[in-house]
């Protein structure tokens, strides 16, 4: 129900509406009936020679301008809501109407989601309408943070483009991204590491495993301690935590033993929102099928 | 009577006119503002809708110095194109501790009033720092200073929830105490990102029963 005055309120509503409709009536008819009586220009005084004060009505087109305007709302009052809780012959309301277009508007769309549903990602990936469609969603609701090109930005956005996908690049999981959003949890080393020395030693041994593992490096028995558990022993990294490859060329948060230090000192809580309330199920499908055809074709 | 002879009258006699002026120029705000005050359904908090606790507040008036509002409505219009773009429309009852409301009609952003939860912390960060860090062709003015200031120097937080309260707010004696206390070591950058984090999060569609309910 939309909302509506209380019954007093809605009585309130009517009786004045209705009187000053009335009162209005009153006013203009009793002018035009009576506008041909007696005291149009009497008794007036009379200033500098020939001014005087009279009652002249306005010409007739704004007597009918004004009938047809009573009319109007007379008529309008009937079918919108407005007197009061009345609701109008229209039962018109805001919501309503949303619903009512939202409803068109979906059936337009059903014939176009129904495909999606039955396509496969392959088949979605070489649709052009279902990519251009596709790409219209990334950028309203992904660009923000993963960039226009979808290839991250401000070395704290990650690429969806390189290939790389650090919660898992199966369909089952990117869609799981999308709809639920991921918290990535690396907490800060420095302290458990114990000092500066030990930190730098990780750090530069992190940096060097793209070019293989180096058994004897300062740094590995710190790895081997604290990283291993979620990076992996090679540095293969987790999926399931979202721990990221430290064996590839591909650095979410720069390359450099900066943002390396950077990242073991203080932690790196990346966190993708979850979009399970503001994209419906084709959409995210669209989108999968839309980053999937994007990864394989680069 | 017919309609001269009042008009005659009232002509004639100055305090009447004047009377007869106010009454007719009241009927509008009688009909229209009168009923709104009174009606119930209009100061009801829509489901989860609460108070801002003392950081969302201090936020909210960073929000409000800083003219976030001037750019940026928090009112989706019941419209499919917005519903589509933002989510649920804005319903009056998320707006009831709203002091005041800041749903402007200028749109040189984008509507913020569905913001909560749709970018993480960090990107709120980095965009508030830099708008063209993550969104290239943003035009919107970079607010370094937030993450210089104390979110304490946005003013007395406990006064302003007193004030609050006594309009009705339902802040309990411990809110208030605990204000300051809540404000310490953040900037007034995390006080207006924990704002931002909030807005619209109240709605729960799947709660809203009819579509027609609200407005």
């Amino acid at each position: 129900m939309a909302i509506m005055p209380n019954d007093f309120w809605s009585g309130w509503i009517i009786v004045i509406t209705v009187t000053s409709l009335l009162g209005l009536a009153w006013l203009v008819l009793s002018i035009y009936l009576l506008r041909s009586g007696d005291d149009q220009l009497h008794e007036e005084p009379v200033w500098d020679e020939n001014l005087q004060e009279g009652n002249t009505p306005a010409p007739l087109w704004w007597f009918w301008l004004i009938l047809a305007m009573m009319v109007f709302s007379v008529v309008y009052l009937m079918l919108y809501p407005g007197l009061g809780s009345f609701q109008g012959a229209f039962q018109w309301s805001q919501g309503g109407q949303l619903a009512e277009r939202q409803a068109s508007y979906n059936a337009e769309f059903e014939p176009l989601e129904q495909q999606i549903v039955s396509s496969s990602y392959e088949a979605l990936g070489s649709n052009e309408l279902a990519m251009n469609t596709a790409a219209g969603i990334f950028e309203e609701h992904c660009s923000a943070c993963h960039g226009i090109d979808a290839r991250g930005q401000a070395g704290l956005f990650p690429s969806l483009s390189d290939g790389v996908w650090q919660w898992g690049g199966m369909p089952a999981q990117i869609e799981q991204s999308i709809r639920n959003g991921r918290n990535a949890a690396m907490v800060g080393w420095l302290s458990a590491l114990g000092g500066e020395g030990q930190l730098q030693n990780v750090a530069e041994f992190v940096l060097s495993m793209s070019d293989g593992i180096d058994a004897a490096h300062p740094g590995k028995r710190y790895y081997d301690r604290f990283c291993i558990a979620c990076h992996g022993p090679n540095g293969d990294g987790n999926p399931v935590l979202g721990a990221p490859r430290l064996n590839d060329d591909v650095w979410l948060y720069g390359d450099e033993i900066g943002s390396v230090r950077t990242t073991i000192i203080e932690g790196r809580m990346g966190q993708m929102p979850a979009f399970a309330e503001t994209l419906d199920d084709q959409q995210i499908k669209l989108l999968t099928a839309w980053l999937l055809a994007r990864n394989s074709a680069d | 009577m017919n309609a001269l002879k009042l008009h005659r009258i009232l002509e004639q006699n100055t305090g009447l006119l004047i009377f007869g002026i106010l009454f007719i120029s009241s009927i509008g705000g009688l009909v229209q503002i009168l009923p709104s005050l009174n009606d119930e359904t209009l100061s009801t908090p829509t489901m989860n809708t609460r108070v801002y606790d003392a950081v969302e507040l201090t936020g909210r008036d960073i929000y409000i110095r800083e003219g976030c509002h001037v750019c940026h409505s928090q009112q989706i219009r019941p419209l499919v194109a917005e519903v589509e773009r933002y989510g649920p429309y804005s319903r009056s009852g998320e707006f009831v501790y709203d002091r005041p409301f800041l749903w402007g009609s200028k749109r040189t952003g984008p509507d913020l009033h569905r913001i909560g939860g749709k970018y993480s912390d960090q990107w709120h960060e980095t965009h508030l720092l830099n708008p063209r860090a993550v969104v290239p062709e943003s035009i919107m003015p970079a607010y370094p200073w937030l993450s210089e200031r104390p979110a304490s120097a946005a003013g007395d937080i406990q006064r302003k929830m007193q004030v609050l309260q006594s309009m009705g707010h339902p802040y309990s004696p411990e809110d208030i105490n605990n204000a300051e206390a809540a404000l310490q070591g953040l900037t007034e950058m995390e006080a207006l990102i924990r704002y931002l984090q909030m807005l619209g999060t109240s709605f729960d569609a799947s709660q809203a029963d009819a579509p027609m309910e609200g407005m």
